[in-house]
């Protein structure tokens, strides 16, 4: 049975003193799957020990399905945790260490190994369940560590960077993998990591933690058009900004007024469009701009723009051929415009 | 150019000479006489009569019996207190603590053995203090820890002695892999019990073992503690030999030893145990 996560209010500070998370509140309903994502040292790891009761806040609350679980030691749970190493225990096969949660419950010896043979059939593990953990390379340690955590059927599944040890297609292996046990279990998911990438690809939400502070929490396609501030923009890859004043649904800018089609308060903010976004041609929203520098990545052009004293990048398809120093009309469409005041 | 292994062996070599004489050429001369090659007195037939007599003394066989005695009760005692106290000790974030319990592997034996015996003699001061808070009648009353049957003195000495340093291994081990290994258990359900038994134990084990074959090995082949805390009769074997090599009669050395040849080997078969246990810890 899935179950609905609530951080309240959590803060943590370490017996250094060190503030690892502040105030973090957060919501993951049944059978999400929310990455809690950050650059390494933001508290991600903190706010999953906290979860999974290995470490206890120092201000505020766990709920799960509204019980607080703030005092529960983590063997009561019912949450399994995926770590970045597989942590599998050494002296144990592989089959052992899968039924190692089913044995501590006291489940008998025929339906532990039933089910750790499912369990393994499902991480696609099936023909290795005699062996070692050090005859397995790292990619088979982590699926069956994977297996370890699924076959104790948790509510609530961890999972701390447990592809960043693994190389480039090992990792887009077991993010499918993930994908594909988070859709077909009935558990709620909390991935942690500090690539992007990974989030946007698994996470039907995605909480930002930068310093320990929850900056944003919305879906993936919201961080890149809707971001609510400048460093969340610029964690997603952002580099174009305008200073501008807001009114009557317009900004002034240094590159004249511009529209703008979402609702924005008036005063003073900060707007940004993504380089894809920019188009080369006239019409509504559109200056004057020189090309400044030209790079080919294969699938698209990146051309820096010059318009007076601002700088753009414009990601455009390559068959548009444009010369450095050549002069363009560059257009900011109003729907792919936003503001966020700070 | 001299090549990276024959360069280890030179500079290794002035030690090695000093080990090789000293205690081999004292290993060799002990084997001769041992084996009845003793020209100074006339004695130039070698033989085994001197292992023959000696394995079947019944002298030698008692002092054997209490030697396993305090070596195997020392070594148990002292690695369950050891593995108790690091298990204790390994959140310990204080340095005070750690520092406190290392410091009796910094005490020289002889120390320790006339430390322990200011306590717990019937005049010293653990006895006045039992007395004083009327545990006991008056000092004499205190059970005689000293020179007696059950050699509590000496393993009471080795216990005070070894436990940290056995300590101090297991605590690495602990430190190591174990506490990670110990918060995947407690997510898979595992209570404190079963996280000891079934991750803690056996990721400490290796460590636990060698370190008290070490203890074992140590306490089997020491002298001076036996020397000083034992009783008259039967002592254990270093004191045996000891006292038979320091015999009057110069025709008790070939059995001194003897003596001292099988406690060697005994040794060594330790020490052998301990080189392969480490080899396969190394290996993981």
């Amino acid at each position: 049975m899935s179950t609905r996560l609530e951080l309240r209010d959590i803060s943590h500070r370490y017996r250094t003193g060190e503030r690892a998370v502040s105030h973090l509140t957060l919501t993951a309903g049944p059978g999400e799957l929310v990455a809690l994502l950050g650059p390494s040292g933001c508290g991600k790891t903190t706010v999953l020990k906290i979860i999974a009761g290995l470490l206890r806040p120092t201000a505020g609350a766990v709920l799960a399905d509204g019980n607080d679980m703030t005092g529960v030691p983590p063997e009561r749970r019912r949450v399994a945790m995926v770590f970045q190493k597989p942590l599998l225990f050494p002296h144990l096969s592989v089959a052992a260490n899968v039924g190692f949660g089913l044995r501590m419950r006291g489940m008998g010896r025929r339906e532990t190994g039933r089910r750790v043979e499912q369990a393994l059939r499902q991480v696609r593990m099936e023909g290795f369940a005699d062996r070692r953990p050090e005859e397995l390379s790292g990619g088979q340690q982590q699926r069956v560590a994977l297996a370890r955590a699924l076959v104790t059927e948790p509510r609530l599944l961890l999972l701390d960077e447990p592809f960043s040890a693994l190389d480039a297609n090992l990792r887009e292996e077991m993010r499918e993998l993930t994908k594909h046990l988070h859709a077909t279990g009935d558990f709620t998911t909390l991935l942690v990591t500090h690539d992007q990438g990974e989030a946007v690809s698994l996470a039907e939400r995605i909480a930002l933690l930068l310093d320990g502070r929850l900056q944003m929490y919305d879906t993936p396609e919201a961080f890149y058009n809707r971001p609510v501030n400048r460093r969340v923009a610029e964690f997603f890859g952002a580099t174009n900004f305008l200073e501008g004043r807001i009114s009557d649904g317009a900004a002034e800018t240094p590159l004249g007024r511009l529209k703008l089609a979402a609702p924005v308060p008036p005063g003073s903010a900060t707007l940004t469009i993504r380089p894809e976004a920019v188009r080369l041609e006239a019409g509504e929203n559109s200056f004057p701009a020189r090309i400044l520098s030209a790079a080919y990545l294969g699938t698209q052009v990146l051309y820096t723009l010059e318009a007076g004293s601002v700088r753009l990048r414009a990601a455009v398809p390559p068959h548009v051929k444009l010369g450095v120093g050549q002069r363009v009309s560059a257009r900011l469409p109003a729907e792919s415009l936003w503001a966020f005041s700070e | 150019m001299i090549g990276e292994r024959t360069r280890i062996a030179l500079l290794l070599a002035p030690a090695l000479a000093v080990i090789l004489v000293l205690f081999g050429g004292g290993l060799y001369a002990a084997l001769l006489q041992s084996l009845g090659y003793f020209p100074a007195i006339g004695m130039t037939e070698p033989g085994l009569d001197a292992y023959r007599a000696v394995l079947t003394s019944p002298d030698f066989l008692n002092s054997l019996a209490l030697t396993v005695y305090v070596a195997g009760a020392s070594t148990a005692i002292s690695t369950v207190l050891a593995v108790l106290l690091a298990l204790a000790l390994r959140r310990a974030p204080g340095r005070i603590s750690t520092a406190l319990f290392q410091l009796p592997v910094t005490v020289p034996h002889l120390v320790a053995a006339v430390g322990v015996a200011l306590v717990v003699t019937q005049t010293g001061l653990g006895a006045r203090i039992a007395a004083a808070l009327g545990l006991i009648g008056e000092p004499a009353d205190f059970p005689a820890l000293l020179y007696d049957r059950y050699s509590a003195g000496i393993i009471l000495t080795y216990v005070w002695k070894e436990t940290p340093f056995i300590a101090l291994i297991v605590l690495a081990a602990l430190r190591g892999v174990a506490s990670e290994l110990e918060e995947v258990a407690q997510t898979l359900g595992a209570n404190a019990w079963q996280r000891f038994w079934y991750v803690i134990f056996p990721a400490i084990y290796p460590a636990v073992v060698a370190a008290s074959l070490v203890v074992f090995a140590f306490t089997f082949g020491a002298f001076e503690i036996p020397f000083l805390l034992g009783q008259d009769y039967p002592t254990m074997l270093p004191v045996t030999a000891y006292r038979e090599y320091r015999s009057i009669d110069l025709s008790a050395r070939p059995a001194a030893m003897a003596i001292n040849v099988i406690l060697a080997l005994l040794t060594a078969l330790f020490a052998a145990a301990y080189l392969r246990l480490s080899r396969e810890l190394r290996r993981g």
